[in-house]
């Protein structure tokens, strides 16, 4: 094979890749069909979230929250109305505590499924995509239900909740619990044991937990990386240590770890929901003497975090004692997760690395802001 | 260890090298200087009462008489958290970088180089992020940062 010449070459995947779950531009250099190095291109999505919100008033930043992290908005409302209570030190009434516990988590498993679907359908397999967005639709229906949006809730604000439940929700929520139980069975027969599945996933993308850690990786990743940490219980917020739960931990550090990571997440969220709606109390949803347009916190710091399912999702807001904030500073999971996409992600198959960049189940809205 | 524990043992260890501050009213907030900030970040984390090894965020601020970069901590073991406080000055804002302690500090520390226009020393990639390639209208997230169609909103009821 004398005269043959061989060299590196770089291919652009994205911005408009369907695996890229967005506008990500992955510059790769290729040696052949074996990826040697990652350089990922952000900012595609860049609309200065930060900056607008520094020009509204602190409940008029809630519905540009909703477009930090689309997919879980609920939890995107509720790290800036933490950091903005907990800076006026405002007491949220009982039943509102309980109303965003249960729908964080209801956001959570929405979540977890879209990326149970999304995450089988860029490996090659169309029918895991129909069941997670089936069953998610039983959850934007609650979601319609209460605060009449499906993507967009602006729903958990400064003092409470927007509005009350309607008095059909608890028992269909009640029923959708019940119905992804079952279904649950399901999704593990269609993939858990799917010998494509295991071949495209076992030992694929092995994040070890030293550089994780580095990276400032976080949530579902992290702990299937053999990092037992989860802000619910290690750092609990609103009322999470009033509910007895799990957090899942694995130690193979690959994508199917990941995988099986999120679905045992889903069980222990519907438990969570479960004991949330047993002692879902009655009483009012906003904290009283609570006026949004004239809301000035005293002038101070504070970084508040929450668990979502992408990671650590937080908050550093700064206050000057005026009706709106000086700094808004946001930090989100996929930020830190597509950082060390470069450490870890080469070495492989091109193919393998749409199966990593699925597993961390990265979206682009939170990185870019 | 408790928040007070920890709030005592920072101090007593770190004297002139952590100032407590009262900003934060809930959390355990603290001063450093420009000049101890590698040094000071390297001995949290490898402290084994402290192991901050967790790097949550680096937010600049811009108070328009002065610029801050503030460095949330976790700790993965002890399950604990600190913020530091580093302050420069509004006129050449500049601060070391802190990628050689958590490597994690390099897109935040390259974000606020862009958006803030604060220089990273020894930072090995200070190049375009967030903004669009050809930007060329200074840094968007200053205070005194202007632009045609940036309309200032007025205080409600006003």
């Amino acid at each position: 094979m004398t005269g043959l010449r061989t060299e590196e070459f770089v291919v652009n995947m994205g911005p408009q890749h369907p695996s890229t779950h967005g506008v990500c531009r992955l510059m790769l250099t290729m040696s052949g069909e074996k990826v040697i190095k990652i350089e990922p291109v952000i900012g595609y999505l860049h609309r200065a979230i930060e900056k607008i919100c520094e020009n509204r008033t602190y409940n008029q930043c809630i519905p540009m929250m909703d477009r930090f992290e689309y997919v879980t908005s609920m939890s995107s409302n509720m790290v800036f109305a933490l950091a903005a209570e907990k800076l006026a030190e405002l007491e949220v009434p009982e039943r509102a505590e309980y109303l965003r516990v249960i729908m964080l988590e209801l956001n959570r498993i929405a979540s977890h499924l879209i990326f149970y679907g999304v995450t089988a359908m860029d490996l090659g397999a169309l029918t895991p995509f129909l069941y997670g967005l089936r069953e998610r639709e039983m959850i934007v229906d609650l979601f319609e239900m209460t605060c009449g949006q499906r993507l967009t809730y602006n729903y958990i604000r400064v003092g409470g909740v927007s509005k009350d439940i309607p008095k059909e929700f608890v028992p269909k929520c009640r029923e959708t619990v019940k119905t992804i139980r079952e279904k649950l069975l399901d999704y593990e027969g269609l993939l858990n044991e799917n010998p494509i599945w295991l071949v495209r996933n076992k030992k694929v993308g092995v994040l070890p937990t030293d550089l994780a850690i580095a990276y400032g990786v976080s949530g579902p990743v992290a702990r299937a990386s053999g990092i037992d940490f989860d802000l619910r219980r290690d750092d609990p917020y609103s009322i999470y240590d009033r509910f007895d739960w799990d957090v899942p931990v694995r130690h193979n550090c690959d994508c199917y770890d990941r995988y099986l990571l999120r679905l045992d997440e889903i069980k222990q969220s519907l438990n969570i929901i479960d004991q949330a709606l047993d002692g879902l109390p009655e009483g009012p949803v906003q904290a009283p003497k609570f006026k949004p347009m004239s809301f000035k916190p005293p002038a101070g710091e504070v970084y508040s975090r929450i668990e979502n399912s992408r990671g650590e999702m937080g908050c550093y807001l700064v206050s000057d004692g005026t009706t709106k904030p000086v700094r808004v500073k946001l930090r989100g999971g996929s930020y830190s997760q597509l950082q060390a996409l470069p450490h870890f992600g080469t070495g492989g198959m091109i193919a393998d690395l749409v199966a990593i960049f699925a597993s961390l189940d990265i979206i682009l809205p939170e990185v870019d802001r | 260890m408790t928040k007070d524990a920890l709030k005592d043992y920072v101090a007593g260890h770190y004297e002139g090298k952590l100032t407590p501050l009262d900003t934060g009213r809930f959390d355990l907030w603290f001063e450093v200087k420009a000049g101890d900030l590698v040094e000071v970040a390297q001995s949290l984390r490898d402290d084994e009462q402290l192991k901050f090894d967790f790097l949550c965020n680096i937010g600049g601020v811009d108070t328009t008489e002065r610029f801050e970069a503030v460095y949330s901590l976790a700790s993965t073991v002890h399950k604990h958290r600190i913020d530091l406080k580093v302050v420069m000055s509004h006129d050449a804002p500049e601060v070391d970088s802190v990628q050689q302690v958590w490597p994690g500090a390099n897109w935040f520390e390259r974000e606020m180089w862009e958006l803030y226009g604060i220089n990273v020393k020894n930072h090995d990639n200070l190049t375009r992020f967030l903004l669009p390639d050809e930007w060329d209208q200074g840094h968007p997230m200053r205070k005194d940062w202007d632009a045609p169609d940036f309309i200032r909103m007025p205080e409600p009821g006003q």
